[in-house]
């Protein structure tokens, strides 16, 4: 990746503004840095929902207790115009959740990579509009 | 990011680099486009009741800075170099963040299509928003302006830390106010989509996040009375030509669009220059706040429907867990500091 960007910006010594890494609010106030997480959990409800949509997972701890988890993710407008609908995306669908649990320590995460069980990182870049790459989770 | 995103990129940006280059021509000091040809004439269609017809969905994407960078001395930059520049903006907002990093708390946007160059975007040459003054930079503050800053600051710091209540976390995690309203409109990293509307005697602006419908009344009506202030002000509109001309005040001191007073007096202009292109121009004029009034321009590019309501109350979880974590930190420092200080 840095070599590619090197490739691209050969050249240039011009600066545009840093792109901004910025939502609708501070994700690091929210969850915390020091509490990644990384499991296996199965999808309960999908809210699409602004200003960020929230994924609903249970998940099965290491004692094997099943848990509810809740994970943020993006605003889910775009999305929509690429014809994804909260039926895109099948209530029982398994994926691997990395991600940082909240502040307050309670069950609940930002989902910084969502991968479904094949491997297809869920609604990658534009995927959802190519007819030969169907939208994840169908 | 892969290589069918990187080509996607390409294809995009080249388009859009081309469609745009008339309408950073015409704005140029000549006149003419960057190539020397004359601008080619368009006339929007008309409403049924005779307005030129700005209806449909634009988005204000960019990834031109409003200020231009100050190692940038010309005005525009060749396609080429825009072509490059738009390029790595690209692989730079889809890269976002290195793991393990604070910024990298976060969702990734390309997983939600939220990254600007999956999207419409309409490229522009220039090299800043600002055309006026010419060093595409805001102008320095006036003394009042200066003033006004630093009690502005003091009354933040005054109020405590930024998540210690409700009141102080920032008007967009609060869902009242983003940079998409304005006014005036600026574009922010994603959901930069307008629906305009046009009734006779009135444009309706509906902006996507946070889903605010702006009502312009074009009947010469006088704006409201100087005591009632408003997040998005006063607006009044009028037709000048091809150009749709909106003049905003009664603006309130709670919103500080860089650093405005409520004083504020902001004109506005819709033009439509080509089929699928809109050329939104603006200019401040706030003697409180800068030694002298400064402009901005930036295309609006025909996008895709439909736009989703952006009920931003809805879902907002962020705001309630935000302010539970920093509850939850201090709860721990506090413990930690007792524990020090009887220590067993």
């Amino acid at each position: 990746m840095r070599m590619r960007r090197a490739v691209v910006g050969v050249g240039v010594a011009l600066l545009l503004a840093a792109a901004p890494v910025m939502a609708h609010h501070a994700f690091s106030a929210e969850f915390d840095i020091n509490k990644p997480f990384k499991f296996r959990g199965i999808l309960t409800q999908w809210e699409m929902i602004n200003p960020h949509s929230w994924f609903h997972f249970d998940v099965r701890d290491e004692s094997g207790t099943v848990v509810s988890w809740m994970i943020e993710g993006g605003s889910p407008n775009q999305l929509i115009k690429q014809g994804v609908t909260k039926h895109t995306l099948a209530i029982g669908t398994e994926m691997t959740i990395e991600g940082y649990q909240a502040k307050d320590g309670t069950n609940k995460g930002v989902g910084r990579n969502l991968v479904l069980a094949d491997g297809r990182r869920l609604f990658l870049g534009g995927a959802a509009s190519s007819p030969d790459n169907k939208p994840a989770g169908k | 990011m892969n290589y069918r995103f990187l080509a996607l990129v390409s294809g995009l940006v080249v388009s859009a680099v081309v469609a745009t280059a008339p309408v950073a021509g015409q704005a140029g000091a000549t006149g003419a486009r960057p190539n020397g040809s004359p601008p080619k004439a368009y006339a929007a269609p008309r409403t049924p009741d005779g307005q030129p017809d700005l209806q449909g969905i634009w988005t204000n994407a960019t990834y031109t800075p409003l200020e231009r960078p100050k190692n940038v001395t010309k005005e525009f930059y060749t396609p080429e170099e825009a072509l490059q520049l738009a390029k790595r903006a690209a692989l730079e907002e889809s890269d976002q963040t290195e793991p393990g990093t604070v910024a990298d708390v976060h969702y990734d946007f390309t997983q939600f299509g939220l990254d600007r160059s999956q999207g419409t975007m309409a490229l522009n040459l220039r090299t800043s928003l600002i055309v006026d003054p010419a060093d595409g930079r805001l102008p320095p503050l006036s003394a009042e302006g200066q003033r006004r800053a630093a009690e502005r600051a003091a009354a933040r710091k005054s109020r405590g830390g930024p998540h210690d209540s409700v009141q102080n976390e920032p008007l967009s995690a609060r869902c009242i106010l983003m940079d998409r309203n304005g006014p005036p409109m600026l574009g922010g990293a994603y959901n930069n989509d307008y629906q305009i509307m046009q009734a006779p005697g009135y444009v309706m602006i509906l902006t996507e996040m946070l889903h605010d419908a702006r009502i312009i009344p074009l009947d010469g009506r006088p704006h409201l009375p100087p005591n009632v202030r408003q997040w998005t002000g006063s607006s009044r509109g009028h037709w000048e030509g091809q150009t749709l001309v909106v003049e905003t005040t009664n603006l309130t001191d709670k919103f500080a669009f860089q650093g405005s007073s409520e004083n504020m007096r902001l004109t506005e202009r819709f033009t439509r220059v080509a089929e699928d292109t809109i050329r939104y121009q603006f200019t401040v004029e706030d003697p409180a706040t800068w030694t002298r009034s400064w402009s901005a321009e930036v295309p609006w590019k025909k996008t895709i429907g439909p736009i989703f309501e952006h009920a931003c109350h809805e879902g907002n979880y962020g705001l309630y867990n935000t302010l539970a974590g920093a509850r939850a930190e201090e709860k721990r420092a506090a413990e930690e500091a007792a524990k020090k200080k009887s220590p067993k």
